[in-house]
């Protein structure tokens, strides 16, 4: 909390909260129904890949407005105006490198996790790496979900409640398990399509809530007008100050959100990617993310920050209304209460919260679904090896998949202890971002678009960069402060934002440096796998870097010891990676960097794409069991989608307010002679939910 | 009082430093063959993404106009982006070949 501002509770009426449960339990229904169509872990993780743009780009809205949440931009808003919208409005700089680099060989390639990518195009040590890294990454997302949740929820309780003739006080922490048992026990049984739908609903609500609050709001202030005229200029500009002050400076919000967060977010942001991954094809996909970024997220800014406008210009009318001084994390609630009838302030709060849950009932999703593929198939792998395990099953794996998201909604509960002091959420998510996200951002940016990055490479910016990133945060002034644009140094949170300039930059310059050496440590490694004695001194090696690293992660107090320390992570690491690695560049670039994306194609459809463009046809569906799962057209209909047998089809109910719901992908077998008809299978036909009469339409994938 | 640090320069660190990211972007992607403007549907997302830079470009714009007391000429600013590329889509999807 600020120091000294004022703080609310018991804000809104019973009728607030009967909306409030009442919608709530809507939602819930809502979700548990689409939850049925969850059988596979396929449908659990990824919703069959089946779905249109709009229906993921609207449920994107959702997840995206909740993790940008309400109360963060409101705070913003009311502390420093206009310009918290910056961080909405910054996101276009990296979509080409996303639509044409990383979506279509996450895509092509299958890959089901972004760890997973690591292994294709590195090594099982990378994925081991990225694994932890993006766990850490998506555990503390969840954490600051849960923050804000209670942040939310707090100025709607009372302070304590009597149950037996015992007094209970209501904490923050309180507050936020009894939403994560709400939230956990949602996801454990819906999984993706259920949550994709709910988010669906939710995304048009939270763009109607937030558009009625702003509304209203003006209309409570006398118009827009009064509004406009009521705000200073420094309120009314869309950028902060350039480099103060060290809270909400734009230079700092520049790399922590524009680059650092803007990567995060496109491309190891893993709910998201789950959701393009929901996509039917590549194209719907760039769609999705097109209008999202270009259309919702500037709607967004508005939807989520208005609160925070309306609360300053209220505060300049009638400070006696709303106190300059009040909390800055509770001024959403705080403005809504005031000019929202009881009844709508429900419907709003609902709103509020139900879109923070969908934040981080997605990420936990996603979590759960990096668990499955990252921690929990390998280690079967593993242990089949060794006689050990017993056959997985699908169901096995939706069962894990459920304990998952339990255990992961713990985690996320325990990691708001590591964000709670920070004065704001905004503050905590920026520190958040600048800190966990370059090593990743960078690998990922080098592997997908440097085809000569290799795991010497990408090992040393996991190892090296957070080497470096420890010793900076230990001592900004020294490393972080040539970064600084004459920011300020708070010292009780140095650098909050400008540290991802660094901390990028350490990733960054570790990456490089040791990919343009690679001629050299290839040259030595030869050399040294000449001796006998090469593994064992190897081996020594490996664990005398661990107690370096273990050194620096506990810091030696001295400045000069921890740099030495980091140069030698910096030097030996890529050694023993190059000796211990085995690695082919040619096979392991091989559809999953930009330069070879035709090649992923092939790939992904197992020969030549066949890119002739054909029409889109109308069809009914016939169930006749073949001995493969190919599907069956008739001459004529494939001729007209310029289809030839082994091509690739999506087939999907024509109603297009379904939004792919009931739909398959599937190959092209041998023609038939009845126009008009599609013969499938029983199991396409329950896969693609398919009901009889209806008409279907089919179209060449590739 | 001069607002230069809160509006004009930050605007033009933001699309100094990110026009060159985004355009490094475009590059490098139709270097490597993976954004083909020899595809129809390619040749349109790449006019897509430069509409998108421009469109954002122009919202900061007019709305540092507008916050200095231009509003007339953030009007105009964002009736024309509005306007053109209305114009440009209607062409661009018109178009069948390249």
């Amino acid at each position: 909390m600020e120091t000294g501002a004022t703080t609310f509770h018991s804000i809104g009426t019973t009728t607030d909260w009967v909306v409030m449960v009442i919608y709530f339990l809507a939602v819930m229904l809502f979700g548990s129904y689409f939850g049925r169509y969850t059988k596979t872990t396929s449908d659990f993780f990824f919703g069959g890949r089946r779905f249109s743009w709009w229906l993921i780009t609207m449920s994107i809205v959702a997840t995206g407005v909740g993790s940008h949440s309400f109360v963060k931009y409101s705070a913003k808003g009311f502390q420093h105006g206009i310009s918290s919208t910056m961080t909405y409005l910054n996101d276009w700089f990296f979509v080409p490198f996303f639509m044409f680099g990383w979506l279509p060989i996450l895509v092509y390639s299958r890959i089901r996790s972004i760890p997973e990518y690591f292994e294709k195009r590195f090594s099982p040590s990378a994925r081991f790496l990225a694994t932890i890294l993006l766990l850490l990454y998506m555990i503390g997302y969840i954490g600051i979900g849960f923050l804000t949740l209670g942040k939310a929820v707090i100025p709607m309780l009372p302070k304590a409640f009597v149950l037996f003739g015992v007094t209970f006080p209501i904490t923050l922490m309180g507050a936020i398990i009894v939403i994560a048992i709400i939230t956990g026990i949602y996801i454990t049984f819906g999984g993706q399509t259920a949550v994709i739908f709910t988010d669906l609903l939710q995304g048009f609500i939270l763009l109607f809530a937030g558009f009625a609050l702003f509304f209203i709001g003006i209309s409570y202030l006398g118009g827009f007008d009064v509004f406009w005229d009521l705000l200073p200029i420094e309120w009314k500009l869309p950028l902060a100050d350039f480099n103060k002050p060290p809270g909400f400076n734009f230079v700092g919000i520049f790399w922590q959100d524009a680059i650092a967060g803007s990567i995060g977010f496109l491309f190891m942001n893993q709910g998201l990617i789950m959701r393009f991954l929901a996509c039917k094809n590549v194209n719907e996909g760039r769609k999705a993310a097109a209008v999202n970024i270009l259309f919702i997220l500037p709607l967004s800014a508005i939807v989520v920050g208005n609160a925070g406008w309306i609360g300053k210009a209220i505060s300049i009318s009638t400070p006696s209304i709303v106190s300059p001084d009040t909390s800055p994390d509770q001024i959403f609630v705080v403005v809504a209460n005031i000019v929202a009838s009881p009844g709508i302030f429900g419907f709003i709060m609902a709103a509020l919260t139900a879109a923070l849950m969908s934040t981080v009932d997605t990420l936990i999703n996603a979590t759960a679904a990096i668990f499955i593929n990252d921690v929990y198939r390998p280690i079967n792998r593993f242990l089949n090896s060794i006689g050990k395990g017993s056959p997985i099953t699908d169901r096995h794996e939706l069962v894990a998949a459920r304990w998952a998201s339990v255990a992961i909604t713990s985690l996320g509960v325990l990691a708001v202890l590591a964000f709670k002091n920070f004065p704001t959420v905004y503050e905590a998510h920026g520190y958040f971002h600048s800190t966990l996200t370059p090593p990743l951002v960078v690998a990922i940016f080098f592997g997908v678009f440097w085809k000569r990055f290799s795991p010497a490479g990408v090992i040393t910016t996991f190892v090296g960069g957070v080497a470096l990133m420890i010793i900076g945060a230990r001592y900004p002034a020294f490393f972080i402060a040539p970064f600084d644009h004459g920011i300020e140094m708070n010292p009780s949170r140095p650098y909050s934002y400008i540290r991802a300039l660094y901390n990028t930059f350490a990733c960054i310059g570790v990456g490089m440096l040791v990919t343009f050496t690679s001629e050299l440590q290839d040259k030595l490694i030869i050399k040294l796998k000449k001796r006998s004695s090469s593994k064992i001194e190897m081996s020594v090696l490996s664990a005398i870097i661990c107690l370096i690293m273990f050194f620096i992660i506990i810091g030696t107090g001295d400045l000069t010891i921890d740099t030495i320390f980091t140069v030698l992570i910096v030097v030996i690491v890529p050694i023993l990676t190059v000796y211990f690695v085995t690695y082919n560049e040619e096979e392991a670039t091989k559809g999953l960097v930009a330069s070879s994306i035709k090649e992923a194609k092939r790939m992904f459809k197992g020969s030549a794409p066949n890119n002739e463009i054909g029409e889109k046809i109308e069809v009914y569906f016939e169930i006749k069991n073949q001995e493969d799962t190919k599907i069956y057209f008739s001459k004529n209909d494939m001729k007209r989608m310029s289809a030839s047998p082994g091509d690739l089809v999506y087939l999907c109910d024509k109603r297009k307010w379904l939004g792919g719901l009931k739909s398959i992908h599937s190959v092209y077998g041998d023609p038939h002679n009845d126009d008009g008809k599609v013969y499938i299978d029983q199991g396409q036909s329950e896969t693609g939910l398919f009901s009889d009469g209806y008409t279907l339409v089919a179209e060449k994938e590739m | 009082m001069d607002y230069f640090s809160h509006s004009w320069l930050p605007f033009m660190y933001l699309y100094g430093l990110g026009g060159l990211l985004f355009i490094s972007g475009i590059f490098i992607t139709i270097r490597s063959g993976s954004l083909n403007l020899d595809s129809i549907s390619h040749w349109r997302w790449f006019w897509t993404l430069i509409f998108g830079l421009v469109w954002y470009m122009s919202i900061h714009a007019s709305l540092t106009l507008a916050a200095l007391g231009f509003v007339n000429f953030a009007f105009i600013i964002m009736a024309s982006v509005i306007l053109v590329s209305s114009f440009a889509t209607y062409w661009i999807i018109n178009r069948k070949v390249i």
